[in-house]
């Protein structure tokens, strides 16, 4: 009709020379599938794309697209069951038919098996992926249009699913209700298995297994969880490995150290790690390290920190690679290394506390140690003070070898890890601060009194700082900060005074230090300590100057060097006699020459300051004396004048003075020189001891001789005395910075928490101001936390102070607060 | 949509208008006083898709104006012409926003759906016409299967593998060297020369964009550019040094020189096409195309032989054309090869050479070809990765049979080698198919859209001059197979055209047996899906006719009866019909009940035309009335839901 009435008509496409529908389906098909049947047996090369691809775009065309997809599907489901399937049963082998695991067999047998039947199955799969994909080719129109029309998985995909279910899901043998997928599974594990057992094994064939599972889906496909791998192979996988690994542990811990345990089970988690990578899938990685993890950490590990050679023995032994392998591993199942941090705090605090006994065994061993010989010419006393100071040193060197110890272990083992750290921390300070062991705070300002008078000398500047640096570190653990302040304070007046100190550069750095490390408030008071030094020093060179202008130029003039200590920063009571009179009191009376020269000095420092009280602690005070002793007879026979210059301490050259005047052989008691002198009774004797008992200084001569002075005693100038060098120092009896004994702990305990109190009530006061209102229970939270850089106050005490403040009418108790609360009182 | 200020737009447009003056920028809108041009514009007012797509093809600028500023576009859309508008688009008319002319084409459009479509083609989302070819080109600098290169260029350690015929497109330099020695297969680089600058002027050569590398040192600058001077010397490709040292500031001026240098980079490719491949072909008797034996090195470096048969029709039909063929039939070299490629298997079940032809022995025609450039069809690109004989490598070059007419297969070719798809409409089917059967998705849109915009006919889209569906006896298109050919290549685009093209024709074609088989056809691809479902080109059918019938109401000026029945809800339009019949004094049986013989009332509608051709409204209302009961009456016989 219409056609042909153009002259300009769009021409038709071609009906490839059929017009209509009259498509010869059944022919094309005939060739298609003849052409399949060469690509499935390797002889694809010489046929033509073109032409197969025109003919399926033709049956496509035609509306025949869905008979041509299921004739596919049924050609390549006929080829894999009656093909395929029968090329694999060739590679059975009997054992494994009857058992995977076929324990009538070697495993070399097993293995060689499984490889065999691993790899007629591999080559199946890969040449059913190649023909696949060259027919996909063919049927790429097919795959475009008619997949996509009708929402059908392309003709690949289905192939794919086609090989699950004709092979892989078809039994092994007739009668079997195992399947080859079964037989697959089973004969990987084995292989694995074998693996473990130190087999070497053709991982490529395995990896090639796991590509093929993976590659298909249990159902649907889609989700990752739902592969076959992940259905069918993993879950056993991870299953088997359970049980390996458990019965491993089992073994191991029974039969092997701590050590070669740790090796062992690092090696496992590496080798299932390389084996994911090489050999399964990445995604199994995760899973497979939480099993064996589980089973080679998780449930074993306290059981190997407690073992005979776990931590404990690899502490006490450096075994900084075992603890490593400990650390790695417990660091891998536990972010906190409970287990590991467990055993070494433990370990720290018995360490620590064997150091702290045998500081109070030594301290308390009644005899002295052979080594303690160089002190074995003192006194008895004085020995078992030495005794003690010797402990203290020896104390404070262990805990620091300690620390050292367990720092290089930190470093070495575990990887400088901050969790460890801070329970290292917290041990030390638990043993440190331990309260069966008061005397750490002492014991460390000893320690560093010791180097400040004789341990630093002839050190560089650097193990100079190495040694304080130390002493800083220990400071760090002890809790009660103030205590500390109080002996050290006390330690350094002492070398202050006493000019014991090698360097005072070396003071004031520790001192520097200790500012760094614990705050300026610390530190006030020893830095004002060193500069009343300095003024000092100016003072006594004024008041000479002073002197010299005032033009009296007297040839026996006495030199003046004094120190002006303020009260308030000097612990000058722990400086005097140690008993419970106030010595202030009583002031000695100085001879005549010094009691001009002293009155001039407070003259002077009156003129510079006015309103200054000036209190002289005769006590504290040293003189050089220049002494002539007359011509006697000698012991060693020699007949001369003997010149001495007398370094003694202020109180001995009052007693000294007093013989100046008087004839030879003339002498006086003790009551008398207390008399003249006024010195204090205990002080006096300490003098006389040091001028008549001690062999070397034997100035004066008592009668009778005995250790101990008694009031009716007689003295009398020696004029026979004669000594080695013209200076000497006339000692006096227990000086210098010894441990305390129990008394005078007591005593410093007590003037503590005196000092104590009154913080924590500043710091109550300071806290209620700002608060107004505060329950008991916050009060007490801030109140420590407010005081911990100082020390750690007992919670009684805190309440006790709080009921004074409330006597003094600063706090009030709020009437009727459900909890105890106070009010602050403006 | 936010609309930029007045005076914004008038500072931009002063600094275009300056930067134009300067030569800064190329006028994007030149004033255009050609007649075609004239012609285009008047088709974009009138929305006549077919004028348009001639003109287009025809090569005028459509982004032109002019002499009342007026751009195509803006006249297509400010007239509302929907299918105009995205043919222009389709085709390379710029509407960019912030330009004075894209906002003016935004702000002209007659309403939202145009204004979407418009914003949808906004420049920074649409691409360059030519951007596909030039990626595939470039693709090949890099792609290692399957193999195409046949030259290597060394330089200093490094390897380029090239393809002969795109460095001798672009290179004058090497079409000389390679038309001395067609069997070079290396070439080495001067020594003077830095690998970059060779790597920059390669991706030149290969079509994209060349830039220096970033972050280079101003030394290394300096020897690579110095590179660049000597090789684009050497290579005679002066424009690329120009291109690497313009300063690229500008989005527009970027994107106007991409496009200048991609249109010189196809004029090249095209020029190469027509010159070598095209003259290259040869036409055989068809039992003798398998002794053409073309050796690897051959003056044109073709890989691959194409081959086309006649079609059995055109034994009778052409003359002209096999005439020309048996001129250029005697420079074929023929030889019979002994090792000819596999004969067992049948080609197609169907080729069928009846000797009852005695007239003329069928004719082949062999094309030359570059695998490189087949690679852009799917079809091509997956048989030369397979494993299949047509992959491996032969002693001479194998010869490819497509299933298509010669013509065809050079539109093919061209639209692979060039990007153009300028064909008439003949052979638009037959390259929707061929197309289709190769995935050249883009040729196979061309070709729908040729067929849409051509096959209308000379009537316009706006039936004004055809207010009663009357055609002149010319059908171009056999429309039924046109649907067809949408429905078994999945292109939407022709069932609407057929949908609308019998929609404006319903009279002509509402009683053919071959219009109720295609309804049939329609609803059986819907039930496949689901029962319930409307057949789809009936209601397509049903929405153009309404578009139709209401345009004509509209023309009529009757708007006071539009806005009484805006609309044409059956009874209301029954009843007004009823009326004026009534008035008229005329039978009002046929058309009150459209259950009624629709033959005896399609008969009274034509009476009804002969006599009351003064009143036009009435006649249209009836007649639209009568069209949809026909229809009805269709679905009704052919047992369809409606």
């Amino acid at each position: 009709m219409i056609a042909g009435r153009g002259r300009q008509r769009i021409r038709p496409p071609r009906r490839h020379g059929l017009g209509g529908n009259d498509l010869d389906f059944e022919k094309l098909w005939t060739t298609i599938s003849a052409a399949f049947l060469e690509i499935h047996t390797r002889n694809a090369s010489t046929l033509s794309y073109e032409e197969l691809y025109r003919q399926a775009y033709q049956i496509v065309l035609k509306k025949r697209g869905d008979d041509l997809y299921k004739r596919v599907n049924a050609f390549e489901h006929e080829w894999l069951v009656t093909e395929v399937r029968k090329s694999i049963k060739e590679h059975y082998s009997p054992q494994m038919l009857a058992n995977a695991q076929g324990l009538s067999s070697t495993t070399n047998e097993r293995r060689m098996a499984g490889e065999r039947f691993l790899k007629g199955l591999n080559d199946a799969w890969s040449h059913h992926q190649v023909c696949l994909s060259m027919i996909s080719d063919v049927l790429m129109y097919m795959n475009r249009t008619y997949c996509d029309e009708t929402h059908r998985p392309p003709v690949y995909t289905t192939a794919m699913t086609l090989f699950r279910d004709d092979v892989l899901r078809s039994p092994i043998v007739e009668s079997e209700s195992r399947s080859v997928l079964d037989l697959l599974c089973d004969v990987m594990l084995d292989q694995i298995q074998m693996e473990r057992d130190g087999d070497v094994i053709d991982k490529y064939l395995i990896k090639s297994s796991v590509l093929m599972l993976e590659s298909l889906y249990d159902s649907k496909p889609g989700s990752a969880d739902e592969r076959l791998y992940n259905t069918a192979y993993e879950q056993e996988y991870l299953k088997r490995s359970r049980l390996f690994y458990r019965q491993e542990s089992e073994l191991l811990i029974r039969e092997a150290d701590a050590g070669a345990y740790c090796r062992h089970a690092s090696r496992r988690l590496y080798e299932e790690e390389e084996r994911c990578k090489s050999t399964l899938s990445e995604g199994t990685m995760p899973l497979i390290r939480e099993v064996v993890e589980d089973e080679l950490i998780r449930n074993r590990l306290s059981e190997v920190v407690e073992m005979e050679s776990g931590v404990r023995f690899m502490i006490d032994n450096d075994r900084f690679q075992d603890l490593n392998l400990i650390y790695a591993l417990n660091a891998r199942v536990d972010d906190k290394k409970s287990g590991l941090t467990k055993a070494v705090q433990q370990r720290i605090i018995a360490m620590g506390n064997e150091v702290n006994e045998a500081a109070i065994a030594a301290s308390q061993a009644p005899a002295a140690a052979p080594d303690n010989g160089d002190k074995g010419k003192g006194a008895a006393p004085e020995r078992s003070t030495n005794q003690q100071t010797v402990a203290a040193i020896k104390w404070v060197e262990d805990v620091l070898q300690l620390k050292d110890k367990f720092d290089a272990i930190w470093k070495m083992a575990f990887q400088k890890d901050n969790v460890m750290q801070t329970a290292m921390t917290k041990s030390f300070t638990e043993f440190i601060n331990s309260a069966t062991f008061p005397r750490s705070s002492e014991y460390i300002s000893l320690f560093i009194d010791e180097n400040m008078k004789k341990g630093i000398k002839g050190k560089t500047e650097t193990e100079i700082d190495v040694v304080l640096e130390k002493a800083i570190t220990l400071l760090r653990y002890v809790q009660d900060k103030d205590l500390f302040e109080r002996y050290y304070k006390k330690h350094l007046c002492r070398r202050l005074l006493m000019n014991k100190s090698i360097s005072n550069d070396v003071e004031r750095q520790m001192i520097g230090k200790m500012k760094i490390e614990l705050g300026n408030n610390f530190t006030m008071k020893l830095e004002a300590m060193f500069k009343d030094m300095t003024i000092s020093e100016e003072l006594t060179s004024g008041f000479k100057r002073h002197v010299e202008g005032l033009g009296e130029q007297d040839p026996r003039r006495i030199e003046l060097a004094i120190n002006v200590l303020t009260s308030m920063t000097w612990p000058l009571e722990s400086m005097g006699p140690s008993e419970e009179g106030d010595s202030r009191r009583t002031q000695c009376n100085f001879p005549p020459a010094i009691e001009r020269i002293k009155r001039g000095f407070e003259k002077y420092y009156s003129e510079k300051h006015s309103g200054r009280q000036l209190t002289w602690l005769a006590n504290m005070g040293s003189a050089d004396i220049k002494a002539v002793f007359p011509k006697v007879p000698q012991k060693d026979g020699t007949f001369k004048e003997r010149r001495h210059e007398l370094n003694v301490s202020t109180y001995a050259m009052v007693v000294l003075l007093l013989f100046n005047d008087m004839a030879a052989l003339q002498s006086l008691t003790f009551e008398e020189i207390q008399a003249q002198t006024n010195i204090a009774t205990n002080e006096l004797v300490r003098t006389l001891q040091s001028l008549a008992v001690a062999p070397k200084t034997r100035i004066l001569i008592k009668e009778p001789m005995s250790k101990d002075v008694k009031a009716t005693d007689r003295f009398s100038f020696n004029e026979g005395f004669s000594g080695k060098f013209v200076k000497i120092k006339v000692g006096v009896v227990s000086g210098g910075n010894k441990v305390e004994t129990d008394r005078e702990r007591r005593e410093t305990e007590k003037k503590n928490d005196d000092s104590r109190g009154f913080c924590i009530e500043a710091a109550v006061v300071r806290i209620m101001k700002q608060r107004k209102e505060l329950s008991h229970q916050q009060l007490v939270v801030e109140t420590l936390h407010q005081l911990a850089s100082q020390f750690r106050p007992e919670v009684s005490m805190i309440k006790k102070r709080i009921e004074s403040l409330i006597e003094r009418e600063y706090l009030e108790r709020i009437e009727g607060a459900a909890v105890d609360s106070y009010r602050y009182l403006a | 949509m936010d609309v930029k200020k007045k005076y914004e737009l008038e500072a931009a447009l002063a600094k275009e208008a300056q930067q134009i003056s300067s030569g800064a920028l190329k006028e994007e809108n030149p004033l255009d006083l050609s007649e075609n041009f004239s012609i285009l514009c008047e088709a974009c007012r009138r929305g006549d898709l077919k004028v348009c797509q001639e003109m287009i093809s025809s090569g005028v600028n459509i982004n032109a104006r002019d002499k009342f500023d007026y751009t195509p576009l803006i006249l297509a859309s400010l007239c509302g012409h929907y299918e105009v508008i995205r043919l222009l688009l389709e085709n390379g008319a710029l509407c960019e926003r912030d330009t004075f002319q894209g906002e003016r084409c935004l702000y002209n459009a007659l309403n939202d759906r145009i204004r979407n479509l418009l914003l949808s083609y906004d420049y920074a989302k649409s691409t360059n016409p030519l951007q596909p070819l030039a990626a595939h080109i470039t693709s090949l600098l890099s792609r290692d299967t399957p193999k195409t290169t046949d030259i290597t260029i060394e330089a200093y350690g490094q390897e380029f593998h090239l393809h002969k015929f795109i460095l001798a497109a672009r290179s004058p330099y090497f079409a000389k060297k390679l038309a001395a020695a067609p069997s070079t297969t290396s070439w080495k680089l001067p020594n003077a020369i830095p690998t970059e600058s060779l790597n920059i002027a390669l991706q030149y050569l290969y079509f994209a964009e060349a830039a220096l590398r970033p972050r280079m040192s101003e030394e290394e600058e300096m020897v690579v550019l110095n590179g660049l001077a000597k090789i684009s010397r050497q290579l005679e490709i002066e424009r690329l040094f120009e291109s690497v040292t313009e300063l690229k500031s500008d989005r527009r001026l970027v994107r106007q020189q991409r496009t200048e240098e991609l249109e010189r980079g196809r004029d090249q490719m095209e020029e190469w096409f027509e010159d070598h491949i095209v003259k290259n072909k040869i036409v055989v008797d068809t039992d003798k195309v398998d002794k053409i034996e073309w050796d690897r090195d051959n003056s044109i470096f073709a890989d691959i032989l194409l081959r086309a048969d006649d079609d059995d029709e055109e034994y009778y039909d052409s003359t002209d054309d096999t005439a020309s063929a048996g001129a250029s039939e005697s420079f074929t070299p023929l030889v019979r090869t002994a090792e000819g490629p596999l004969h067992g298997i049948p080609v197609g079940p169907v080729r069928s050479r009846s000797p009852s032809r005695q007239r003329r022995s069928p004719k082949s025609t062999i094309y030359p070809a570059h695998r490189a450039m087949l690679l852009r069809s799917e079809y091509f690109l997956t048989m030369f990765t397979s494993s299949f004989r047509e992959a491996q490598e032969t002693s001479h070059l194998q010869i490819i049979k497509l299933d298509c007419s010669p013509e065809v297969l050079e539109v093919i070719l061209r639209f692979m080698y060039t990007e153009r798809a300028d064909f008439d409409l003949q052979t638009a089917i037959e390259v929707l198919f061929a197309a289709d059967q190769l995935f050249i998705e883009k040729l196979k849109q061309r070709a729908a859209l040729i067929i849409s915009s051509l096959g209308n006919g000379s009537t316009s889209t706006v039936e004004a001059e055809n207010p009663r569906g009357e055609t002149d006896a010319e059908e171009i298109v056999d429309i039924y197979e046109v649907i067809r050919a949408g429905w078994d290549t999945r292109v939407q685009r022709l069932e609407e055209f057929g949908a609308r093209y019998i929609a404006y024709r319903l009279e002509r074609y509402i009683d053919e047996p071959e219009f109720a088989q295609i309804v049939q056809e329609s609803a059986k691809r819907v039930k496949a899906r689901q029962e319930t479902d409307t057949v789809e080109l009936v209601d397509d059918i049903r929405y153009y006719l309404s578009e139709r019938f209401r345009l004509r109401f509209e023309d009529s000026g009757l708007d006071e009866m539009l806005a009484e029945e805006p609309r044409y809800q059956e009874g209301e339009e029954l009843a007004d019909s009823v009326a004026r019949i009534d008035l008229e004094g005329k039978e009002p049986e046929d058309a009150l009940v459209p259950d009624i013989e629709a033959q005896i009332a399609a008969g009274a509608v034509r009476t009804l035309d002969g006599e009351l051709a003064g009143d036009e409204f009435a006649q249209d209302a009836i007649n639209y009335q009568i069209l949809l009961g026909k229809i009805d009456r269709l679905l009704e016989k052919l047992n369809l839901e409606a």
